[in-house]
């Protein structure tokens, strides 16, 4: 079968993901200059089955009216909360940007929770204080336990009303260039199963994470790392791939995530022996102390024979206890997550004790960007026309360890920002594609097609999640790493002998499949050679052999993968002007202890 | 309680470069608390690569994984084996894409016709009412919004569109008619009359029977025929009894 180019169509902004990011970014474009033609590309059915829709507890931002909590605590949390590794320039900027993009969504339709007078409720979150940690801070506002749904549905409304065309169940397979500049991209069609090319004057790549890479999180199927591989083909960096946060709460078994909320409302972590455990290891915020260390406080837990094991789930896990909670707290502020514990291990939260786990969550690296969310080629240059936001992005907001309610805020500030910025690329030309658009892919596709072998995709797949949650997850050493490095390799090669049955293209999940395991290989790659390189303990990256903080690492790395496994490494430096400007809380933002 | 259950699945298969379709009849053997997406992906695993199905969240967030088990419409990422075989009282399942948009291949529906009913009531705000209070953010009571809070949980997965005796084309759907009452309800929204005239157009409730079908299937337990009456006695101006 010959493979080639359907169509080309033409735009001024492609948008590659419609999740929250992405439609934030298009929706900016579409207010402020009405009439520009969007195209954007979403790998699920609609925009709305996006990942962000899965995101339940909140939104923080610091309300200007709020007589204790400023801007300046909640940078001191974000930079605290990422080990030191944020870039204080991102940090200042999204913070300050928080609140107005929060009336911004109210203003257009977003359900928000309401205290008695009818004003946006708030509610605190694990890492987040006032006073650089003397309290907890009511920071984030809230749609339920439905926050991320609240946006993706008044996203989606307002990119409608500007007028956007999208293209469903699509992706990009290729970033097209014309000379330095960004000049578009080749989408598949998997319903059709034809090859497209879009030719556009800004391209913003919005497309999610890659926490299918480990056997156990909180990420939809869809999430499978497709813009690292992008990157790396067109021989970008990328930034922090170590940088991983695995959630503490996921519900055993398919590890589904069950809130912070639980956490902030009252929850309790318990071992076997139904002990409060989380006073070890955080004396003075426990159970709302940041991810990271509740994680591994979990993980420690099992290591050391305090977990529960039953073989329906077939992985240990501990409980969270919800059963003193008051009723109108469970009906109203938890009913979408304890009605989870219900519907996927069958548990009534009232009344029993509810099993939860580590659960892979979020990525913190990526591709590396500007503060106003332009690719970076290296350590200094951009890419002209192509920007990154949201989870596939590093600007870096969130360093090593990203607080909860931190994401939501950065899609919708970064989507902004990002849309600002690309609106001066709409006035100039459009750029022309190259001649060979689309060969990379056809290339790559046809392999796939013809491909004869033993291998099976889905045993591929599998093994290369449980290696990477065994040996690149909360724990981490030299010896495992450098296993877990060989054993990508050898996975790789397997999977180029994996036949696919499906020889036609349309709707061909196999074919779909088949490329997103070449993805979660290339991102299992990354991830595990930043862990083997950073050889220190941070955050979401937590070293036994390494299990302090060192100095020469204060750094970002930057990863190319000039072939596969092939790595180059290069420096960034963390942007610390908080710290040195020399303001009147200059001296919070040092290379400070990260003690709760 | 480690339970195994022995089961059948009989999916309707579809190829759409033949342009044909057949049931094909796959046995496993599975757990009491694994998922129907979960039986999808071992069945792609360990006999068939090519049964193509739809799933984004797999934990009934997004909607995407909707498809018909022995004939009722439901997220198939809810249905734990041990329930299923409770519910339906046999391990022999017949299963079957929904009904609101042409099937692209096997399970896996375009729903892009489907969506394309709820545009058509405008799931946003169309005009913003002034805001008494200023520039910051509306103020509205709990109690005010209990009224449209329930509809707002909808994730559009065209259970109840599936299930509603008066589908698609004629109807535009008891989700997308949801949509709309909670722009309706919404103290936000000044095109409350637009809203219902479009509401009592010609695709709009005058379809509906009343079967209550689309509650009764709801994975989100919303009383959609609720909402859809509260529509039906909200006539626009002009058109009071």
């Amino acid at each position: 079968m010959k493979l080639k180019l359907s169509k080309t169509i033409t735009c001024d902004l492609l948008i590659l993901g419609a999740g929250g990011a992405g439609l934030r970014c298009a929706a900016e474009v579409l207010e402020k200059k009405p009439g520009t033609k969007v195209v954007a590309v979403t790998k699920v059915a609609h925009p709305q089955k996006s990942h962000t829709s899965t995101a339940q507890g909140g939104l923080a931002a610091v309300d200007p009216k709020d007589p204790v909590d400023k801007p300046i605590y909640h940078m001191f949390d974000t930079w605290k909360g990422s080990d030191c590794m944020a870039d204080q320039n991102v940090v200042r900027r999204i913070v300050e940007a928080g609140w107005e993009e929060i009336l911004w969504l109210e203003n257009r339709g977003m359900h928000f929770s309401r205290d008695m007078d009818g004003r946006l409720a708030k509610r605190t979150f694990g890492g987040h204080t006032v006073n650089f940690g003397e309290a907890s801070a009511y920071r984030a506002v809230f749609e339920a336990d439905r926050t991320g749904k609240g946006i993706m549905d008044t996203l989606w409304g307002e990119v409608l009303r500007g007028g956007i065309s999208f293209l469903h169940q699509s992706m990009a397979t290729e970033i097209l260039f014309c000379g330095e500049r960004c000049a578009g991209a080749v989408i598949f069609c998997q319903k059709t199963g034809e090859f497209v090319a879009v030719r556009a004057k800004a391209t913003v790549l919005a497309m999610g994470g890659c926490g299918q890479v480990f056997r156990v999180t909180t990420n939809c199927r869809q999430n499978t790392g497709d813009h690292l591989a992008l990157a790396v083909q067109a021989g970008l960096p990328v930034m922090d791939p170590e940088a991983v946060q695995f959630h503490p709460t996921g519900i055993v078994g398919p590890g589904i995530l069950a809130s912070e909320t639980l956490r902030s409302v009252g929850g309790i972590l318990r071992n076997r022996d139904l002990e409060a455990f989380m006073e070890k290891y955080a004396p003075k915020m426990k159970e709302l102390a940041p991810r990271d260390l509740v994680a591994r406080a979990i993980e420690t837990e099992i290591r050391e024979g305090r977990g529960v094991f039953n073989s329906d789930h077939g992985i240990e896990h501990v409980w969270i206890d919800l059963r003193h909670l008051p009723e109108h707290v469970h009906r109203t502020q938890i009913p979408e997550v304890a009605s989870f514990f219900k519907k996927f291990v069958n548990v009534d939260s009232r009344k029993e004790l509810c099993p939860i786990r580590p659960s892979n969550h979020y990525h913190m690296g990526g591709v590396p960007t500007s503060p106003e969310g332009e690719v970076l080629r290296d350590a200094q240059a951009i890419v002209p026309g192509l920007f990154a936001v949201g989870e596939c992005a590093c600007a870096s907001f969130h360093g090593f360890n990203r607080l909860g309610t931190n994401s939501l805020l950065e899609l919708i500030t970064m989507g902004r920002f990002a849309g600002q910025k690309a609106m001066e690329y709409l006035q100039g030309e459009l750029p022309d594609l190259p001649k060979d658009a689309g060969e990379k892919s056809f290339q790559v596709f046809a392999a796939y097609l013809q491909s004869q072998g033993p291998a099976r995709l889905g045993e591929v797949r599998e093994k290369l999640r449980g290696l990477m949650t065994e040996k690149v997850g909360v724990f981490r050493e030299e010896k495992g790493l450098k296993e877990a490095v060989s054993q990508i390799v050898e996975l790789k090669s397997q999977a180029m002998e994996t036949p696919i049955l499906t020889k036609e293209l349309p709707m061909n999940q196999e074919l779909v499949e088949r490329w997103e395991l070449d993805n979660l290989l290339s991102s299992a790659m990354l991830i595990a050679q930043g862990a083997l390189h950073r050889k220190d303990s941070r955050g979401g990256h937590f070293r036994e052999d390494y299990p302090q903080r060192n100095p020469e690492f204060d750094t970002h790395s930057l990863l190319y993968m000039d072939g596969f496994g092939e790595i180059r490494i290069e420096k960034k430096p963390v942007d610390m002007s908080l710290g040195k400007e020399g303001g009147p809380y200059s001296e919070k933002f040092g290379m400070i202890e990260r003690k709760y | 309680m480690s339970d195994s259950y022995q089961i059948t699945l009989k999916i309707l298969r579809y190829d759409p470069s033949a342009k044909k379709r057949w049931v094909q009849q796959y046995s496993l053997q599975a757990g009491g608390i694994q998922r129907f997406t979960d039986l999808f992906r071992k069945i792609n695993a360990e006999q068939d690569p090519t049964l193509a199905w739809n799933s984004s969240c797999e934990h009934g967030q997004c909607g995407s994984c909707t498809v018909k088990v022995n004939g009722r419409p439901l997220l198939a990422c809810e249905l734990l084996v041990a329930n299923a075989v409770e519910a339906f009282g046999t391990s022999q399942f017949y299963i079957e894409p929904i009904t609101v948009g042409p099937v692209a291949r096997d399970l896996v529906v375009d729903l892009e016709p489907a969506y394309e009913r709820v545009e058509n009531l405008k799931p946003y705000i169309i005009k913003r009412k002034e805001n008494i209070y200023g520039t910051g953010e509306y103020r509205i009571a709990p109690q005010e919004m209990e009224a449209y809070l329930e509809a707002t949980r909808c994730i559009n997965c065209f259970c109840c569109a599936t299930a509603c005796m008066s589908g698609p084309p004629n109807f535009l759907g008891p989700n997308a008619v949801m949509a709309s009452m909670v722009r309706v309800l919404d103290p936000r929204e000044e095109a409350v009359q637009e809203r219902l005239r479009v509401l009592h157009g010609p695709r709009g409730v005058c379809r509906c029977h009343t079967s209550r079908a689309c509650s009764h299937v709801c994975p989100k337990e919303i009383d959609v025929a609720n909402f859809v009456a509260l529509a039906k006695a909200a006539k626009p101006r002009g058109q009071e009894p």
